[in-house]
């Protein structure tokens, strides 16, 4: 009866933002983002890529209640870098590597569906 | 392992080989790195509603991630709006629409609608042509035989759009097969009669399942299998059958021939570890090794006939793509985080200079 809608799981309310920043006021160069309407989906895939990343000292994530939907991702790097700066790296080199997957599934389907006909 | 390099060395689309990682900091300058991987595909068996193929050089985060997208993100199309003008068959309306909507339609076009949610060319009702296709069924008995109504009584206003066809099945199971009489909604009596006009819309398996495409998505880790031949050797022939049979699946052989244990398929090994337990209680711990490779995994993929299996999997990458693209930070975002640079310079120890200068 009192269940919230099922599109409030993916669509991001009118006037919220998708991503916020917030600087962490003990820790140098860490940082927490919240990502509105995401899931481990996402969160799992970036926290993987930021661990590859020497410079990030620290990279989890967490979904902090089954009815609130966001996703909390944590970020702490060494002073060479910043967390922004890491999050932007890790988003930018997972979209160069769908990008390449995608082009090779695509050749490999060609190539499949050559063989049938 | 695929290696990409651009020409010029200080392009910053710089890719490393892993065997090389270590040297990471020679071959990158002026900090410009990055971390790309390039994924391998071989695709095993295709069909139209099933594919098999082994995704190597890749993580299990992405590997998830695009399970998780095939099952739960990619649109498709589905009855989510019945509007009943008779009914008098034994089902309730509320049955029926149910029914309805679980029926797959054919959702080649739904990558490119708008859904009905976001769609502004019709009154936020949703029928337009951007965001919805009708539907429509009338069917009335008038035989003493009952009549079955299947999702082939549907008319659609879009012949691109139709319920998911599975008459090939007819070839396989003589022609009665049942699948190929299409999905039975509701039967009716003489004198029954059902008439309703129906609203399919764009949607995603996340919000209802009717809308997802799936039928099975899954992804198993290939497992390398490596026998300790000499400790094998000290076994018996009698001891080895006993061995190879106390594998629940049909992984390991004894050659007629050699009377050596075989692997005969390494990928019916289901991670249970019987065969390991087996070889402790016989005394010979570390008769075989199994290890799952971590970065190279072999999906099927089963799709309701909705999209096709291959394009359901090119669906999720591009849906993934622009999950990622939406959760890059806006550059206002970026912007405020600059008017704390100073002080984030401050805290990496470097704000002397700064400080002094606001001072003069």
């Amino acid at each position: 009866m009192n269940a919230p809608d099922r599109y409030e799981r993916f669509v991001v309310p009118e006037g919220m933002k998708k991503v916020s920043y917030e600087r962490d006021q003990k820790i140098m160069n860490a940082a927490t983002f919240t990502v509105q309407r995401e899931d481990h989906t996402i969160g799992n895939v970036i926290r993987m890529q930021l661990h590859r990343d020497p410079s990030v000292l620290f990279a989890g994530y967490r979904l902090p209640h089954p009815l609130q939907y966001k996703l909390v991702i944590k970020i702490q790097t060494t002073s060479q870098s910043s967390p922004m700066q890491a999050y932007n790296l890790a988003v930018n080199d997972l979209d160069k590597e769908l990008d390449h997957l995608k082009q090779v599934f695509q050749e490999e389907i060609n190539q499949k569906q050559s063989e049938y006909y | 392992m695929l290696f990409v390099m651009d020409a010029t060395i200080s392009g910053p689309h710089f890719a490393i080989p892993l065997h090389l990682a270590p040297f990471k900091q020679l071959l990158c300058f002026s900090g410009e790195q990055n971390f790309i991987r390039f994924p391998t595909v071989r695709i095993r068996e295709l069909k139209d509603d099933y594919i098999k193929f082994e995704l190597r050089d890749t993580d299990t985060s992405i590997a998830n991630a695009l399970r998780r997208i095939m099952i739960a993100e990619v649109p498709t199309l589905a009855i989510d709006l019945v509007e009943m003008e008779s009914n008098s068959s034994v089902l309730n309306d509320e049955f029926i629409a149910h029914r309805l909507g679980l029926i797959p339609l054919k959702s080649e076009r739904a990558m490119e609608m708008r859904l009905s949610r976001d769609c502004d060319a019709c009154d936020g009702d949703g029928s337009c042509e951007y965001c919805s296709i009708e539907f429509n069924l009338n069917v009335k008995c008038n035989s003493d035989q009952t009549l079955d109504v299947t999702s082939h009584d549907l008319v659609s206003s879009d012949p691109s759009v139709v319920p998911v066809d599975n008459s090939f099945a007819q070839d396989i199971s003589g022609f009665d097969a049942p699948e190929a009489r299409g999905v039975l909604i509701v039967k009716l009596r003489r004198g029954q009669e059902l008439k309703l006009r129906a609203i399919a819309r764009k949607g995603i398996g996340k919000d209802h399942a009717k809308w997802s495409p799936a039928a099975t998505v899954a992804f198993q880790f290939e497992p390398e299998i490596h026998i300790n031949e000499a400790l094998m050797e000290t076994l018996t022939l009698e001891e080895k059958k006993e061995w190879v049979d106390s594998c629940p699946t049909k992984v390991f052989e004894v050659d007629p021939q050699t009377q050596q244990v075989v692997v005969v398929d390494a990928e019916a090994y289901t991670y249970d570890e019987e065969i390991l337990k087996k070889a402790d209680a016989m005394g010979k711990p570390g008769l075989v090794e199994i290890i799952s490779r971590e970065d190279s995994f072999i999906f099927t993929v089963e799709s309701t006939g909705a999209i096709q299996a291959s394009q359901m999997f090119i669906n999720a990458i591009d849906i993934l793509k622009t999950k990622l693209d939406a959760v890059r930070l806006s550059f206002d975002t970026e912007e405020a985080d600059d008017q704390f640079g100073e002080l984030g310079h401050h805290m990496r120890g470097g704000g002397i200079d700064l400080v002094s200068r606001v001072i003069q």
